[in-house]
C-alpha cells in the first residue's frame, strides 16, 4: 500500500516537473547532428535527448537542459533538476503525507 | 591606459562617476568574490558577467548596424581575413564561440561551399567522356552535400544574440551544416577532441575568465586542431594611437546613442578594448593553455589582431 502510494507520488511529481519544462521545450526539436558534440557542461558526460519533453538529460547528475526554439540551452543555471528535490510545489507537499 | 587629455570636461566627469561606481562596486565586491573589471569600473566576477550579458542583450538587434558604422565597414574585411587565414577545406568541423549573430559562421559556409563547387567542377572537367548518368550523379552529389560534411556550431552565452543570428541565417538562406547552441565559453557543452577549428571573434574580450575559455578551447579541439582569435588589440604607433583614442572615446559612444539608443554599452565597449591584454600578453596566455606555434598577425596597425595556435 505504501509502495503504491510512493509510486503514485513519484509519477505525479515527474509529470508535474516535465510538464513545467515541457511547456518551454515544446516547439522546434533539437537538430540531430548536434547530438554527437553535446555533453553536459558541468560533468562533460553524455546526455540523453528526450524527444517528448525536448530536453537533454544528464541521468547521473539528475539535470535536464531545455531546448528552446531548436537551440539547446546548455547553461547550468538554466537546467532543471529531474530528481526528487525538496518540492516547491504545494500539490506535492500534501501528497508527501503518504511518502516515508 | 586611457584617453588622457581628451575632451577633458566630459572625461573628468566620467572618471568621477567611474570612481564612485568603483567604490560602490568595491563595497559590494568585498562580499561577492574576486574582483575584476567592467570597462574602467571594478566589479565582482558575478557582476561583470551580468553586466556584459545586459550589454549584449541591449545591443543585439542593432549589433550588425553598429559594427558597420563604428568600423566603417572594415570589420567585414577583418572577418574575411580570419576565414581566409583559416582556409577551411570541405569536411571541416568548426566551433565558433561567442559567435552570436553568425558573421564568422556564414563566411565559413560560403568559403567551404565555393571550394566544394570548384572541386566538383574540376572533377567534371577532368573526365571528358562521362555518361549522362555519371554527370547527373555528380550534380546530385552537389545538391545533397553542398558543403561536403563541413559543419559549424555557433555557441554564444546570450540568447538575444543567438536569436538575431538564427533570424539572419533564415533570411540569408543558410541552413545546411549550421547549428546554434546556448553555452558559456568558460564551460563549453562539447565533448573533448571534437573540432578541427575553434574561432572566437570579438568575443574573448567579454569573457570574464579568459584562462578558462582558453583551456576549454584546447579541450574541445582535436589534436592538430587550430585556435583562432580575432580581437581588438593595442596600437603601438603613438600618433595613430591618439587618433584611435579620440575616435573611440568621442565618436563611438555617440554613434551608440544615435543608432542603438545606448551610450553606456558602447562606452563599455571602448573601455573594454583598452583593458584587454596586448598582443604579446595574449600570446602568452594562449601558450599557457597548452597551444603550440602561437602567433599573431596585426591588422590595421594593431587595432585588431588575429592570434593563432595549434593543439598538438
Amino acid at each position: 500500500m505504501l509502495r503504491g502510494g510512493r509510486g503514485a507520488v513519484a509519477a505525479l511529481r515527474r509529470a508535474a516537473g516535465s510538464r513545467g519544462a515541457g511547456g518551454q521545450g515544446r516547439g522546434q526539436a533539437l537538430e540531430p547532428s548536434l547530438l554527437r558534440f553535446l555533453v553536459c557542461p558541468l560533468s562533460k558526460r553524455p546526455l540523453r535527448y528526450d524527444e517528448s519533453t525536448n530536453e537533454l538529460i544528464n541521468e547521473e547528475l539528475g539535470i535536464a537542459y531545455p531546448v528552446i526554439d531548436g537551440i539547446p540551452n546548455m547553461i547550468p543555471e538554466a537546467a532543471r533538476t529531474t530528481r526528487k528535490k525538496p518540492p516547491a510545489d504545494e500539490q506535492q507537499f500534501t501528497l508527501t503525507g503518504c511518502y516515508s | 591606459m586611457a584617453a588622457a587629455g581628451l575632451g577633458p570636461a566630459r572625461l573628468f566627469l566620467g572618471r568621477r562617476r567611474g570612481a564612485m561606481r568603483a567604490l560602490l562596486g568595491l563595497a559590494r565586491g568585498l562580499a561577492s568574490g574576486p574582483q575584476t573589471h567592467f570597462g574602467f569600473q571594478n566589479v565582482s566576477e558575478e557582476e561583470r558577467r551580468e553586466k556584459i550579458y545586459q550589454v549584449f542583450e541591449n545591443v543585439a538587434e542593432k549589433y550588425d548596424v553598429m559594427n558597420d558604422s563604428m568600423t566603417l565597414g572594415i570589420h567585414r574585411v577583418w572577418k574575411d581575413i580570419l576565414v581566409h587565414k583559416m582556409n577551411p577545406s570541405p569536411g571541416t568541423l568548426l566551433v565558433d564561440v561567442a559567435g552570436g549573430t553568425g558573421d564568422i559562421a556564414f563566411r565559413f559556409i560560403n568559403y567551404v561551399h565555393s571550394i566544394r563547387e570548384r572541386q566538383l567542377q574540376q572533377k567534371l572537367k577532368r573526365h571528358q567522356n562521362l555518361s549522362w548518368q555519371e554527370i547527373s550523379k555528380s550534380y546530385e552529389e552537389e545538391k545533397v552535400k553542398p558543403l561536403g560534411d563541413s559543419q559549424v556550431v555557433v555557441c554564444d552565452i546570450n540568447k538575444e544574440m543567438l536569436k538575431v543570428g538564427k533570424q539572419r541565417a533564415q533570411h540569408l538562406g543558410y541552413s545546411e551544416g549550421l547549428s546554434w547552441v546556448l553555452g558559456n565559453a568558460e564551460e563549453l557543452p562539447f565533448d573533448d577532441d571534437k573540432f578541427d577549428v575553434y574561432t572566437i571573434a570579438f568575443g574573448i574580450r567579454n569573457v570574464t575568465r579568459i584562462d578558462l575559455a582558453l583551456q576549454e578551447a584546447y579541450r574541445v579541439l582535436k589534436p592538430g586542431g587550430r585556435f583562432l582569435c580575432l580581437e581588438f588589440s593595442h596600437v603601438s604607433n603613438p600618433l595613430l594611437s591618439r587618433l584611435y583614442d579620440l575616435y573611440s572615446f568621442q565618436v563611438i559612444p555617440v554613434l551608440g546613442e544615435i543608432i542603438a539608443g545606448d551610450w553606456k554599452s558602447y562606452q563599455y565597449l571602448v573601455e573594454s578594448i583598452r583593458r584587454f591584454p596586448p598582443q604579446e600578453e595574449l600570446k602568452e596566455m594562449i601558450e599557457d593553455a597548452g597551444f603550440f606555434k602561437v602567433d599573431y598577425q596585426n591588422l590595421s596597425s594593431g587595432i585588431v589582431a588575429i592570434h593563432s595556435g595549434f593543439k598538438l
